[in-house]
């Protein structure tokens, strides 16, 4: 049994339930985090899928679209509202949480009770959000609830306020996680952990907090004035009564913008993790990819509005400057990985068949960036399904499917079993393909003069880019049931997999699948950003550094 | 560690060459409106520059798509594990050249971007001291007025189709937006622009369309539950035609509608907001004409009418003219109907001003 | 090293440096500091956006009267903020009895600010829902009161905590987070009344 249990004080018994509520073990709130955000993508998957059955004709016969407007909009609203803050950002926030103190050599979070209270939120607020459903009708200004379209006049209807309330919450959550994950990285790393050895994941993860802690406040700080118009007769963004309805733009995209690279980063993180071990080298270029993930975190706060090039009154050239500089640590970024593949010696297991379908995808939609940085260009792009494709290829094609690499990579190390590789395979070849069947025509959608958020289109002739949309996302829900399959049946299998089953660098390896309570028995020394590499294999590849402590840890390939 | 240290040294020098001599083409016809042999969609003046940067920044995202997806397959194929081989391949950690190298060049690529977008950034946002035409657009839920107030014009749309904003070709004419209500934008493809329409912000641009035709265009900012049908065409005419056209919609907008025969029944009916009429149901005699009194109460900027279809066949049996606008009280004469059930809406807003009309 | 079960979370980890308790938790309350600085920024921002665009500003009928009453609760809240580094002072020095007074004194304080501060409310002519100005006043100087209100009930758990004999002088975190806090509190309060009540005077 590779697992360490501690024995029970006699007549002493506790029910897993209890235990799963009441835990304050960062191991146990990382699974909770992970399988609620899972929850909720198949929520907003199924809004999704909602959405492309609604666009797969064109306006019909009797002139009505399949779901009407007001349902509609509903369903966009609520599906970018719960991909963003329900399902990526507690992923994330569930693999940091689960790894991160593995990753440092520590025993668990700094603050484990409010570890526990960030998690218990985001199921509580996501109820919250969705009850809106059942009271007359859910958010529907779009995730980005623009004024004054969300102002009580033109959105009446406990729907909107309950999703201010929601997200009230969910960024508490936020913020308090970002918290215990700094204090939890500078101060409780193991003995020789200096910050120029910590895993490229923590790095990112570090970036993403300190993003959280500063955009997520002002993101509340809208959302309070917004209730307040709403509820109080605030005058803040309805123009009719003196307010300023760009100033709720320029207060959520100041946050809306960091917003997107705490949805990337983590992710970058999880390749950064995954591509070296299935190639056999370390990262290439650890300490240009630290330098490029603090450039984008920093340059992350001087974009925001490049959302807003269209509203005319803002400054152009400075913000588009800013959009185009933003690209080269990206870049930079992007040739590290390829170079990291580059004369390794390449296994593709499913973690790495996500991360190169990461490359692959996350290239196209960093390269239409590039487009909308453009002002020109940008004018006619922006609020069109360019920008669609754009951010799904971003956030499907990055964050999702690093997320999906994570899940495949870290699953072992939580559960003790391995997933089936072929289901594997399976999942991934429909995801990657299904992900570029939808996604991709939205482009041509786009140029064609297709606008956003619209619950039905004129021409006839967007309607077999619309279809092939259609099958992809279908094909892309058709995927997520091998995967489901997979988790099912593997967890009925018994709890016996080794410390170390990729033959992997980082601390998490060095202990067993999973972790004992205290999470370590013997921490391997940490002389360089690859502890259990050198242990094994000594510096550089060279001489193990202690041949016993590699045959105790227990993990070859 | 690598076999030619020169190689970095020459592949930065091709490309640096290589996006010189793209930047350097591309500059070339930026003073050149004339649409370019290459697919160009826009019909405006401006439209086509940034149509032109458009296909210059696709052509540099192009190239570096396949550069490094043609690595990313090259080193999935070529570095693939070989059965039985368990060794390490080389530790690189890293190669200082190439990693200023591919932070340099992209830098170097982006300025190239910048600048060029500036420059046609300068020329979409200049504006004429002297325009030839002024068009007062303003955008409501869900429709769209098109004023031209030194004409003595003005078009306000109907239904999902909307109005026609007819313009003179080879003509600077000069737009302010103005919204009633919530953001909208003004958004056509052809002209390869959009400017939102913001409560508050009179937003203004010129545009000088090159190409006579007709050109769809729609809301592009979520503005509530008829955004999606929020339209309007563009009819582009050569300015000897664009005259002509004024002096008949000056004509048209001449007639008045007649007053209502005397001992007509009227009845009465009014809306406050778009969201609904005030009366969901209303009853008429049959086989008589009747005048409806209908009285907008709703913000300004925001017109109605009544229009009587055929519940069945949804055909219109009657669309009042001319449309109410806030404040004001129209009488709408309706000719016999025979006795039954039929459905009324306001044709500005059909999809939420419904009701139910009697007839007997 | 004695077993470890998963309660005792970190306090018997028997690996990682040395866990300086203090550090640690007092690195976590400057970091919600900077979330909570970064919420008020936002507000600030809004105000500045209006002040910057809407002429006149302060609109007619808005002008506030710094004296006498803003200017006596500003006077009394930073008071408190000296009264509250005493307190810290004492203890660092394993002075409880002194802490446990200047903490009284503090909390009073306090509480006299948040009453003036509604005193002042309920005389104003204007309310949130009279127009942008009057939804300024009232969410940038009705958040900050909230979080007055949050820093008194940590002032008051401290106290209850020190009136009970814990705290020494090796160990009294939750006095130095408090601490920070309170400062916190006291430093946007300066930054609201030199924005709504002197800014305008310089004109």
């Amino acid at each position: 049994m590779a697992t360490t249990t501690l024995p029970r004080a006699a007549g002493y018994t506790r029910s897993w339930v209890y235990e799963w509520l009441t835990t304050t073990d960062h191991k146990k709130i990382g699974i909770m985090y992970v399988t609620t955000a899972y929850i909720f993508m198949l929520l907003g998957g199924l809004l999704a899928l909602g959405i492309r059955t609604d666009l797969w004709t064109a306006t019909s016969a009797t002139g009505a679209s399949l779901i009407p407007a007001a349902l509609y909009n509903q369903l966009f609203t609520m599906h970018g509202t719960t991909m963003i803050f329900f399902f990526v950002m507690p992923m994330l926030a569930g693999f940091a949480n689960y790894i991160v103190p593995l990753q440092i050599g520590a025993a668990d979070m700094a603050f484990p009770r409010i570890n526990a209270l960030s998690f218990w939120i985001i199921p509580f607020s996501g109820i919250l959000l969705f009850s809106g459903f059942l009271l007359g009708g859910a958010a529907s200004a779009g995730w980005t609830s623009y004024a004054p379209l969300a102002e009580a006049k033109y959105s009446p209807g406990v729907g909107q306020d309950l999703w201010i309330l929601g997200l009230l919450l969910n960024g508490m959550s936020s913020i308090l996680g970002a918290i215990n994950l700094l204090v939890t990285i500078f101060k409780l790393r193991a003995p020789g952990l200096t910050m120029l050895r910590l895993p490229i994941f923590v790095w990112t993860v570090l970036v993403t907090q300190v993003l959280l802690v500063f955009a997520v406040p002002v993101l509340a700080s809208g959302l309070a004035m917004l209730f307040i118009d709403r509820n109080y007769g605030g005058s803040f963004f309805d123009p009719a009564a003196g307010g300023d309805a760009v100033l709720w733009q320029h207060v959520f995209w100041f946050f809306g913008h960091p917003e997107v690279y705490i949805l990337i980063l983590p992710a970058f993180g999880v390749i950064s993790e995954v591509i070296p071990v299935f190639s056999g080298k370390p990262l290439f270029g650890y300490k240009a990819f630290i330098l490029a993930t603090a450039a984008i975190g920093i340059l992350g706060f001087g974009v925001w509005a490049h959302h807003m090039f269209a509203t005319g009154v803002v400054f152009l050239a400075f913000f588009s400057a800013t959009t185009f500089l933003i690209s080269v640590p990206t870049g930079v970024k992007m040739f590290n990985w390829v170079a990291t593949m580059w004369r390794g010696k390449l296994n593709f297991k499913t973690p790495m068949l996500f991360a190169v379908g990461f490359l692959v995808s996350f290239l196209i939609g960093g390269l239409d960036g590039a487009f909308s940085a453009s002002t020109p260009v940008d004018f006619d792009i922006t609020d069109t399904y360019w920008v669609v494709s754009h951010l799904h290829y971003v956030l499907f094609g990055g964050s999702a499917m690093a997320i999906m690499a994570a899940t495949y990579y870290w699953f072992p190390k939580m559960s003790g079993r391995m997933l089936n590789e072929r289901l594997g395979q399976v999942h991934f070849w429909l995801m990657f393909i299904g992900l570029q069947l939808t996604f991709f025509p939205m482009h041509l959608l786009g140029l064609a003069g297709m606008p956003r958020r619209i619950a039905e289109y004129a021409p006839t002739a967007w309607q077999p880019l619309n279809q092939v949309a259609t099958i992809g996302a279908f094909t892309i829900a058709a995927s997520m049931l091998p995967f489901l399959w997979n988790i099912f049946t593997t967890l009925r299998h018994p709890a016996d997999q080794p410390n170390d089953p990729w033959n992997a660098y980082t601390l998490e390896w060095a202990t067993t699948s999973p972790p004992p309570p205290n999470n370590f028995e013997h921490l391997p020394e940490v002389h360089s950003e690859r502890p259990l590499f050198d242990l094994k294999y000594g510096p550089h590849g060279g001489a193990p550094v202690a041949a016993s402590a590699a045959a105790s840890s227990g993990g070859q390939a | 560690m690598f076999r030619a240290r020169r190689a970095p040294f020459r592949l930065l020098l091709a490309l640096s060459a290589t996006v010189l001599v793209l930047a350097g083409c591309a500059q070339a016809s930026y003073d050149n409106p004339v649409p370019q042999a290459v697919p160009i969609r826009a019909v405006t003046e401006t439209g086509v520059m940034a149509n032109e940067l458009y296909l210059f920044v696709l052509a540099i995202a192009t190239l570096i798509f396949l550069l490094v997806e043609g690595l990313i397959i090259f080193a999935v194929f070529r570095y693939r594990r070989r059965k039985g081989d368990d060794g390490l391949p080389v530790q690189t950690h890293g190669n200082l050249y190439f990693e200023l190298g591919w932070t340099i060049v992209p830098f170097l690529i982006v300025i190239v971007l910048f600048v060029l977008s500036y420059q046609v950034q300068t020329k979409v946002d200049a504006r004429s001291a002297n325009p030839g035409l002024t068009v007062d657009v303003t955008g409501f839920q869900w429709q769209w007025t098109f004023d031209y107030k030194d004409q003595g014009l003005s078009f306000t749309g109907q239904g999902k189709t909307g109005p026609e904003l007819v313009l003179p070709t080879d003509t600077v004419v000069h737009f302010r937006l103005h919204a009633s209500d919530v953001i909208h934008s003004f958004y056509v493809p052809a002209f390869f622009f959009k400017r939102d329409v913001i409560p508050g912000i009179t937003n203004q641009f010129d545009i000088t369309i090159t190409n006579p035709g007709t050109y769809t265009g729609q809301c592009a900012e979520l503005c509530g539950i008829g955004h999606a049908d929020m339209r309007f065409t563009v009819r582009a005419l050569a300015p000897a035609d664009f005259t002509a056209w004024i002096a008949q919609a000056q004509e048209a907008a001449k007639s008045t509608p007649s007053p209502p025969p005397s001992g007509a029944p009227v009845i009465t009916e009014s809306a406050a907001s778009a969201a609904a009429f005030d009366k969901k149901t209303l009853e008429a005699p049959a086989n008589t004409p009747f005048v409806i009194a209908f009285s907008n109460t709703s913000p300004p900027g925001v017109p109605h009418n009544i229009a009587i279809q055929n519940p069945a066949g949804g055909d219109m049996l009657f669309n009042g003219q001319p449309l109410a606008q806030p404040g004001e009280t129209v009488n709408y004469t309706v000719p016999a109907l025979p006795p039954g059930t039929y459905t009324f809406i306001c044709i500005v807003h059909p999809t939420t001003m419904t009701g139910t009309l009697t007839v007997k | 090293m004695a077993v470890v079960t998963e309660q005792q979370g970190l306090r018997g980890h028997p690996h990682s440096q040395v866990r300086r308790t203090t550090d640690t938790a007092l690195l976590g309350m400057l970091l919600f500091i900077a979330s909570e600085v970064m919420f008020f920024a936002g507000l600030f921002a809004a105000y500045f956006t209006f002040a910057g665009q809407v002429k006149p500003w302060p609109p007619e009928g808005f002008e506030l009267e710094a004296v006498p009453l803003p200017l006596i609760l500003t006077i009394i809240l930073v008071t408190s903020s000296f009264t509250m580094q005493y307190a810290t002072m004492q203890i660092r020095r394993g002075n409880r009895t002194g802490m446990n007074r200047a903490l009284a004194v503090t909390l009073l304080l306090g509480a006299i600010f948040l009453a003036g501060q509604l005193y002042d409310y309920a005389n104003l002519p204007f309310g949130i829902n009279s127009g942008i100005y009057g939804s300024l006043f009232f969410t940038m100087t009705g958040f900050h009161g909230a979080h007055v209100f949050g820093g008194a009930i940590g002032l008051a758990v401290v106290l209850s905590r020190g009136a009970s004999g814990q705290f020494s002088a090796q160990h009294h975190t939750a006095v130095e987070a408090v601490h920070y806090y309170w400062h916190f509190v006291d430093i946007v309060w300066i930054f609201l009344f030199g924005t709504l009540y002197l800014l305008p005077l310089l004109k």
